[in-house]
């Protein structure tokens, strides 16, 4: 293969790396509501 | 407020340094009340911290920042995760999970639709707690069916909590009565929650 065919495919290759690492951290940071255990079976409010 | 406009807020310092991104809003189940943030880097590249915040280090949250005395209030992010759980409970283990894609079942048996967004409550005073007092939902073909609020499926409703509620497993349980209290503006939403509070405590207003 040409030495132009290597570059490409390093190229490509870099893209998808990096693609890929910015894709995973991006899913990574992405936030959520998180509920901690409950000990209860039903609230019915009053109580607190 | 809803949490999705908690989360990604830049976290700052008095001194004026931004130093973290909210990521996950932690709630104790049992109290109903926001106990925490974990937290995310800032900048295209990083990813989630170690470092957590306990609501009781939050000085301001304001609609662009959450605003902390200095960078030594963050805690590890596992102890303010744990500190969600029940008294004397730090294993910080079965967590309940991202309730956000949760269904919300009320004891009648009826699923009134799929966790989208959780509002909160918060006094602008330091040392008020910040109480978790309603679902954001996409209503369920069974509550559609019932014309709530003209209503149709996925259409976005706001569903009021009672003070504690439980939340664990799969499926949000509420009380069958919130289904009457189901709002579809957050402006009047205040209201909803504390007639469908007091209607709980016996309270007929």
């Amino acid at each position: 293969m040409a030495w132009w065919g290597w570059l490409i495919v390093v190229v490509v290759v870099l893209v998808v790396l990096v693609g890929g690492f910015l894709a995973v951290q991006a899913r990574r940071r992405r936030g959520g509501v998180i509920a901690g255990p409950s000990t209860r079976a039903s609230g019915r409010g009053g109580d607190r | 407020m809803r949490t999705s406009e908690v989360t990604k807020l830049p976290v700052v310092t008095l001194a004026g340094e931004d130093v973290a991104q909210i990521k996950d809003v932690v709630y104790s189940a049992d109290g109903g009340a926001v106990s925490g943030f974990t937290l995310a880097g800032r900048g295209l590249l990083a990813g989630p911290l170690r470092e957590g915040l306990a609501w009781e280090s939050v000085l301001g949250l304001g609609s662009d920042a959450v605003m902390i005395e200095a960078e030594f209030v963050m805690e590890p992010a596992a102890d303010v995760v744990s500190a969600a759980g029940p008294a004397g409970d730090s294993s910080g283990e079965s967590v309940g999970g991202n309730v956000l894609g949760s269904r919300v079942l009320t004891d009648a048996g009826l699923e009134l639709g799929t966790v989208v967004d959780v509002i909160i409550e918060f006094g602008q005073s330091a040392g008020e707690s910040c109480d978790v007092v309603g679902y954001e939902i996409a209503a369920s073909e069974s509550l559609a069916s019932k014309g709530k609020k003209g209503a149709s499926k996925g259409t976005k409703l706001l569903v009021p909590l009672p003070d504690t509620l439980a939340v664990s497993g799969e499926h949000l349980m509420v009380p069958a009565s919130a289904e009457d209290f189901v709002s579809q503006d957050l402006a009047g939403f205040g209201a909803s929650v504390e007639a469908f509070r007091a209607q709980l405590e016996g309270d007929p207003r």
